[in-house]
């Protein structure tokens, strides 16, 4: 983000000149290239985003972001032993999937125009929401960020967090001292010693911290949301019929979550479809495979490892997390959030 | 003092000061340096104490787990205790790490033996360090006698950083040797044509030279070319070691008296001997003190590799302490990392010291 954000756009401009003619030589049939390799090729990180991706005592990846390369992978082959997690730094994840490095980007980005148009990337739909937020100390009773006008906020310096809520202030007209750090964890952890009112981060990143301050049940984050970042999977500019691939193993986890099945009960469900849907969704009636390229039950492998998209979010940053995030937009509509999946027919 | 050895006319036996009455003359002979003296003291005795009670008297060690952490007030080095595998051997699969250990101390070995006197000859040298290699490369990469493979993307930690580092110095000493001689080089052509890459490579930032070579370069060579990332990295690194290294070395020959390359020229040396007997050990000589802080800088620098997504020790590090647990301890690992550049930078510039000493004892 913040040094990370100057040295990748310092980099990128470089590479700039040279990515747009490579970008279509390496684009085609990714899902045949793939097959034919035996391993999809997908991003972990050059360190831990928590809750997306985190590497554990034992040296594994866990996080949302790599449990959809793992379904990506499960979709293709049926197990994620095939799935090689690479670890790429933010700067490189761009210039790798031009070179063909990687077939597929799922690394907390955002999905934006520049990106879209400019860098030969096309996104897939967005599988989480992200919001800038604020974290502020329960005993000042600040119920928004109107409550902390005249105090101050933490946060860390050069990022786009600052600028949005140096914006959000003036735009508003609050009166409240911004605070800047080199990192989050410094930011942080004057926000820890009382040196600010309040810490703004994304509300991931707040969850987070908030897990391993001392006293957790100390600190409350605001519902004010300053900005909403769509995080999608990046791919080649090129490929729709990896990119409807990609966009489908998001879409039957929601779908899988409409209709109640999780990896727990779902050899039952299929056993007994109780809708035309959910037969098609778990390969009892054909049709959700040859449509991509894939065999039938790939959608039933994929929710029977990874689980609907509830079991995902609350794994790794909801409530059977650390992080404990609320799911708040992150649901489906039914539940109160903005996603709806495409109908399955 | 030197009233009583005018009277008696005798010169007096040298006098060492007892070390109270030296510490009394130097540090505490007027009230004014005595008073500064005690307030440094005590600032350092604090310093020190506090230093002490947050690492060791109220550190939380290794039992506990991070719940205890949160409520101690000293260091938890249950983050260490917990997580020091992934900071020496990064992503590296769990139950292969104990090759990843062997390699590293195989690296180890070859450096120490090579750092003897015993091993400086053109033939040793080279021998102990493609035997050091073998082993290494064998170990980390496996894929024979039932080791399963472990690609080059999967290593990491203390492993990863020795071996980046010393194959940048090992690879990069004979080419910065060959560009300082091509330097001086009596042809215009070829003199000038060097100075131009060495100081176009020296003005570019090493993190671009290391995301050239890993991303740009496969765009620009036909496939079979490319070879793995972490390969292409390491031959732009040591590129950009040897250039700098280049002008050391040149450096050094600079400042050796020009009759001394007429002398081996009037004993009828060719060009190679001249060079390999007469300038180069002396080059070397003289540049001893720079190569040992050039060396140094590599070390530190190697660090930089994580820019294009490798896990060397401290980018492990930072994995180590960023999650949900152990967030709060980025303090340790800092520390704990620290201690391990410590070590090996040290003894680095301890074995500068003494080869100094060793080469001062050859010149008398």
């Amino acid at each position: 983000m913040n040094v990370k954000a100057l040295t990748t756009a310092a980099l990128l401009a470089g590479t700039a000149a040279i990515v747009p003619m490579a970008a279509y030589a390496a684009a085609g049939d990714t899902l045949k290239t793939v097959q034919a390799r035996g391993e999809l090729n997908c991003t972990s990180g050059d360190g831990n985003f928590q809750g997306f991706f985190e590497i554990d005592d034992k040296g594994k990846w866990h996080g949302i972001d790599i449990d959809y390369c793992r379904a990506v992978g499960i979709a293709i082959f049926g197990s994620d032993e095939k799935v090689k997690l690479i670890p790429i730094s933010w700067a490189q994840r761009f210039p790798s999937l031009q070179s063909g490095d990687l077939d597929l980007v799922i690394k907390a980005t955002g999905w934006t125009m520049s990106r879209d148009t400019e860098l030969g990337v096309q996104f897939s739909t967005p599988y989480f929401l992200g919001a800038t937020q604020f974290m502020v100390h329960k005993e000042l009773n600040a119920g928004s960020v109107k409550d902390l006008d005249g105090g101050t906020i933490c946060t860390a310096g050069g990022t786009s967090t600052e600028r949005l809520i140096a914006d959000y202030i003036k735009a508003n007209d609050y009166d409240i001292k911004l605070v800047s750090f080199e990192k989050n964890t410094e930011a942080s952890a004057a926000y820890f010693a009382n040196r600010c009112d309040s810490f703004a981060e994304w509300g991931p990143v707040l969850a987070a911290r908030r897990a391993s301050a001392p006293n957790p049940d100390e600190h409350a984050i605001l519902p004010d949301v300053l900005a909403m970042e769509p995080e999608a999977a990046a791919m080649r500019q090129g490929d729709d019929a990896w990119v409807d691939l990609v966009n489908w193993v998001i879409a039957v986890g929601r779908i899988a979550e409409e209709n109640g099945i999780t990896s727990k009960n779902i050899d039952e469900q299929k056993a007994n479809p109780k809708s035309a849907t959910v037969a098609k969704l778990l390969g009892v009636t054909p049709g959700i495979g040859n449509r991509l390229g894939l065999s039938d039950d790939w959608a039933y492998n994929v929710i029977k490892v990874i689980g609907n998209a509830e079991e995902i979010y609350d794994r790794n940053v909801g409530k059977d997390s650390p992080y404990k995030l609320e799911r708040g937009m992150n649901a489906p509509w039914q539940k109160g959030g903005v996603f709806v999946p495409p109908i399955l027919d | 003092m030197s009233n009583v050895a005018i009277v008696s006319g005798e010169i007096p036996p040298p006098r060492h000061d007892t070390f109270l009455a030296a510490v009394r003359k130097g540090y505490f002979a007027t009230p004014g340096a005595a008073a500064v003296t005690s307030v440094c003291l005590a600032l350092i005795a604090l310093a020190v104490w506090t230093v002490f009670r947050w690492a060791v008297l109220d550190a939380v060690w290794s039992s506990g787990g991070p719940d205890m952490c949160q409520q101690a007030t000293g260091a938890c080095w249950a983050v260490i205790a917990a997580r020091w595998r992934l900071i020496f051997f990064g992503l590296y699969p769990y139950d292969e790490q104990w090759r990843s250990a062997l390699a590293c101390a195989a690296i180890l070995a070859t450096v120490v033996v090579s750092c003897f006197p015993f091993s400086w000859s053109a033939k040793r040298l080279p021998l102990v360090w493609i035997a050091g290699y073998g082993v290494f490369y064998g170990l980390m990469r496996g894929g024979f006698l039932g080791l399963p493979t472990v690609l080059e993307t999967q290593w990491g930690g203390l492993s990863l950083t020795l071996f980046v580092f010393s194959t940048v110095v090992v690879t990069g000493m004979p080419i910065a040797v060959c560009l300082a001689l091509l330097r001086r080089s009596r042809l215009p052509v070829i003199a000038r044509t060097v100075a131009v890459l060495i100081d176009g490579i020296r003005s570019l930032p090493l993190v671009a030279i290391l995301f050239t070579a890993a991303i740009i370069i496969p765009y620009a060579l036909p496939h079979f070319l490319v070879g793995d990332k972490l390969y292409r990295v390491i031959a732009g690194f040591s590129l950009f070691f040897a250039v700098y290294q280049a002008e050391i070395i040149r450096g050094g020959m600079q400042a050796l008296p020009a009759g001394q390359e007429e002398a081996a020229h009037a004993l009828g040396l060719n060009y190679w001997q001249t060079m390999s007997r007469i300038v180069l050990p002396q080059a070397f000589r003289h540049a001893l003190p720079p190569t040992i802080n050039q060396v140094v800088i590599t070390f530190m620098e190697t660090s930089l590799i994580v820019i294009i997504g490798f896990f060397e020790v401290m980018a492990s590090g930072n994995a180590a302490f960023s999650t949900a647990e152990w967030s709060a301890t980025y303090v340790e690992v800092y520390v704990f990392v620290a201690a391990i550049y410590f070590a090996f930078t040290f003894t680095l510039s301890r074995y500068g010291a003494y080869l100094e000493r060793r080469l001062n004892v050859a010149r008398h």
